[in-house]
């Protein structure tokens, strides 16, 4: 029972944030509505006894990756004077605000009607499916990582060196020792290369 | 109640406490304090002197490669986390998976390295 | 105390891993590896070293599959999430091989731009090595992991033009219609795995299957992997990004992302249709029904008022995406042996996709390096531009007529077959929805020939604009792509069986299909 309540709790400051991240005009507003969602994010992960995920989920998600966006936001510079309130496109928010409804009624529908009603039994409870009962969430984790999902693992290194060197690629501008020579274009419609600003030297 | 929600009903209080303590302060000094602005008051500070120019100048793009590599390598931390709880127990094969894993990885962080990302001029 | 926590745990036991399986994949990771290394240590000075070591690596990665294929046995590890059989051992092929003839064709491209080289191969042999990584994958982990590693230096490869605004745009659009659908995707892989318990996809057949379970939650979960898959090849209506892209990213990325990128997609789709829903055929099919046709009659009416050879191409690419994805529509779990023969028709519509891929990549990836090669004079994708183009270069012009009516489907060259395998899948189920579908494939291939024919006889026909008679520089490299390409789409269309027999490939083994 006390943990319906706690879940209500949970829901609630994450549907605000959500909505909050929505509506909010200034877009630093709405980063910061992202953070109490991932708050709320990491209550439900706890009820689900969870507690390594939660952990992770406020280091990496709110620790990590919206000071990211924080820093996209401050880069762009989006101005929070912005015209918000005429549509690029005519009629683009009623046709969200009715998609968006739809989803929303066929995912209620999915879960309350046909599913035959919630019954809240937890991940970690017995049943055919039971997680190993004997270990502590993490270790659960680490034996999953090192023998069913071993291969995943490696390519996740391989992804995210590959996001690493991507970004260093797109952000950096090459320094004069980099360019070539302009010898023969061979795309078409390529634009005359800009004279390179001499940044650091590489060698 | 289950022993789980004992436990993290500390966290919730101290929560709920910090929040109250935060508001109560800004709201004590919002009921307390006089209002009454003029728009000498209201302009930016900038060092006693007049602001000029726009309150905003745009962030350079190293910043944002900072941040990114935070992100690739504190994912790569909660991926070592399990493997460093029970390290024992996987032994030489674990060693050397989690030893491709961060080698890996730190080709990644040479490459930003030789390529000049990381210096801060 | 630390023996205490010891003995608490279970003891672990290290998985066996069958290394010649995993081999191609092993191998290209440590030829990524050390292009990045000697891109760390030599930076500019090895180029050349790179490209070689790119171009060594797939073919190195190739040796092992066509080992593990005589050796023919199929081996799964980790308890059947990472399964090397004959349709895996294909696929490998057809990626490594197609990634090849894109290294090929990038050689000249890259060098003689503004591009970040070294980076562009470990881009692109990390992407092969997804692609390598989707075709074992059985379990929606494995198989998700291995979309994210060939998507995303895909992304960042259609931005590899960083100066062109057009460049930008082809990157950003296909980033962010590309997360959207992962999104969707993974919802939907979350519902599937709640109803099952499991992410291992015989599991999730078991669970999709069983009717006592509640099937509205599996439904709403099939229909959003769908739809992410659907965006991955481009089908209508998720197939917005695919034009822009393509016209967009530099050339020989164009033709890596229609070729081996949407082949990619069409192996997640087929691993999750037939090892894991093929019980729930009452949802998938219409489903599927409705994407092929679609992608069909849009791609093919659209590409007829193209004016730009690549969004013609890009637009025909959507086309034989819905081509592809027809024989899936008629696939389900009953046991119905096609035509009176010993061919299941589930089968028999695998096969027709797989073979049809392998075609479509050599057809397509030689009209890209034809491309390639006239823009090197011509500047310009304008398909205007190819007037005339006999005149000048003549072997060229033979070349594209070659690949261009092998889209179309006219024998004697390959795309024949392929059409000829796809309207046999679909036709000897003969149910009415099949037959449908035959129908408007047939009715479609006539109007695709259109924009083909017109294409070539400007080529043939008409006059050359300002009467530039300047030939053709090809360099070797290119050279050496147009003629596998050639070589490949002529062995396909005259004798059809070297692909037949290579094709004849099976998902059902583990499901008593």
């Amino acid at each position: 029972m006390s943990e319906v309540i706690v879940f209500f709790f949970a829901a609630a400051i994450i549907l605000v944030g959500a909505v909050g991240v929505v509506v909010a005009r200034n877009p630093v507003h709405s980063a910061l509505f992202l953070v109490q969602t991932l708050f709320g994010v990491a209550i439900i992960f706890l009820i689900q006894d969870a507690n390594f995920l939660a952990a992770v989920q406020i280091m990496v998600y709110a620790g990590a990756i919206v000071i990211l966006f924080l820093f996209v936001i401050m880069l762009l510079g989006v101005d929070s004077a912005e015209e918000l309130d005429v549509d690029p496109i005519a009629g683009q928010r009623p046709l969200a605000v009715v998609l968006g409804a739809a989803l929303l009624g066929v995912g209620l529908t999915v879960v309350l009607v046909a599913a035959k009603g919630i019954t809240g039994a937890r991940a970690t409870a017995g049943g055919e499916h039971a997680l190993d009962n004997g270990l502590s969430d993490v270790e659960r984790i680490g034996r999953v990582l090192f023998t069913e999902y071993v291969f995943a693992f490696e390519a996740t290194a391989a992804l995210l060196t590959i996001a690493v060197i991507g970004a260093v690629v797109l952000t950096r501008r090459a320094a004069a020792a980099d360019m070539l020579p302009d010898r023969e274009p061979a795309s078409f419609e390529l634009p005359p290369l800009a004279p390179a600003i001499d940044e650091e030297e590489e060698h | 109640m289950s022993e789980f929600l004992r436990s993290y009903l500390t966290v919730a209080i101290f929560g709920l406490v910090g929040l109250a303590l935060v508001g109560a302060f800004l709201g004590l000094g919002r009921i307390l304090r006089p209002d009454h602005p003029t728009p000498q008051k209201l302009e930016s500070y900038e060092s006693g002197v007049d602001p000029t120019g726009d309150t905003w100048s745009q962030a350079n793009i190293r910043y944002y490669i900072f941040a990114l590599l935070f992100v690739i390598f504190d994912v790569e931390a909660v991926f070592i986390f399990p493997w460093a709880i029970r390290l024992d127990a996987y032994g030489a094969f674990g060693l050397i998976e989690m030893g491709i894993f961060i080698f890996i990885l730190l080709l990644g962080l040479i490459y930003a390295w030789r390529k000049g990302v990381l210096r801060w001029a | 105390m630390l023996a205490a926590l010891v003995q608490a745990g279970g003891s672990f036991s290290r998985p066996s891993v069958d290394w010649h399986a995993a081999s191609p994949e092993l191998i290209l990771l440590g030829v990524g590896v050390l292009i990045t290394v000697i891109d760390v240590v030599w930076k500019q000075r090895a180029r050349s070293l790179v490209v070689g070591l790119s171009s060594v690596g797939l073919l190195a990665a190739l040796v092992p599959v066509v080992t593990l294929a005589v050796d023919g046995t199929p081996r799964s590890m980790f308890g059947g999430a990472f399964v090397v059989d004959d349709y895996a051992l294909i696929m490998k092929a057809i990626f490594l091989l197609s990634a090849y003839v894109v290294v090929l064709m990038s050689t000249n491209y890259i060098a003689e731009g503004d591009y970040w080289e070294n980076e562009y191969y470990s881009m692109l042999l990390t992407s092969v090595l997804g692609m390598l990584l989707m075709t074992s994958a059985r379990d929606l982990i494995s198989i998700f992991v291995a979309l994210e590693l060939l998507s995303i230096p895909a992304y960042m490869l259609a931005t590899w033009r960083k100066r062109d605004l057009k460049s930008n745009e082809a990157g950003l659009k296909y980033y962010l219609m590309g997360v959207f659908a992962s999104a969707i995707m993974l919802y939907g892989m979350s519902l599937l795995y709640g109803s099952a318990g499991t992410t291992l996809l015989t599991g999730i057949n078991k669970a999709v299957s069983a009717t006592d379970k509640p099937t509205a939650v599996v439904t709403l979960g099939v229909v959003f992997v769908l739809i992410g898959f659907a965006f991955k090849v481009s089908a209508v209506p998720f197939h917005t990004w695919a034009p822009d892209t393509y016209e967009g990213a530099p050339t020989p990325v164009t033709a890596f992302l229609s070729v081996a990128s949407k082949a990619a997609g069409f192996v997640g789709l087929m691993n999750i249709l037939f090892v894991g829903l093929i019980g729930r055929s009452d949802v998938y099919q219409p489903l599927i029904w409705i994407l092929a046709a679609a992608s069909m009659i849009v791609g093919n009416t659209v590409a007829l008022r193209q004016t730009n050879i690549v969004r013609m191409l890009a637009y025909s690419s959507i086309a034989h995406a819905g081509y592809m994805l027809a024989p899936l529509a008629v696939v389900s779990a009953d046991v119905v042996f096609a035509g009176g023969g010993s061919v299941v028709v589930a089968d028999q519509a695998l096969r027709a996709t797989v073979t049809y891929l392998a075609i479509y990549a050599a057809a397509n990836l030689g009209a890209f390096a034809v491309v390639i090669a006239v823009a090197r004079k011509i500047r310009t994708a304008e398909i205007d531009g190819y007037q005339g183009l006999f005149r000048y270069a003549p072997g060229l012009t033979v070349l594209m007529t070659i690949f261009l009516f092998s889209l179309a489907g006219i024998p004697p060259l390959g795309g024949w077959f392929g059409k000829f395998r796809v309207l046999e899948a679909l036709i000897s189920p003969g149910t009415a929805w099949g037959s449908t579908l035959a129908l408007l494939v047939v009715v479609n291939s006539v109007v695709a020939l259109y924009y083909y024919g017109r294409v070539a006889v400007k080529m043939w026909v008409e006059e050359v604009p300002d009467g530039d008679m300047t030939p053709v520089r090809v360099p070797v490299s290119l050279a050496a792509a147009l003629g596998l390409t050639a070589v490949a789409t002529l062995a396909f269309g005259v004798g059809p069986g070297l692909i037949g027999h290579f094709t004849e490939v099976s998902l059902l083994a583990g499901i008593g299909g």
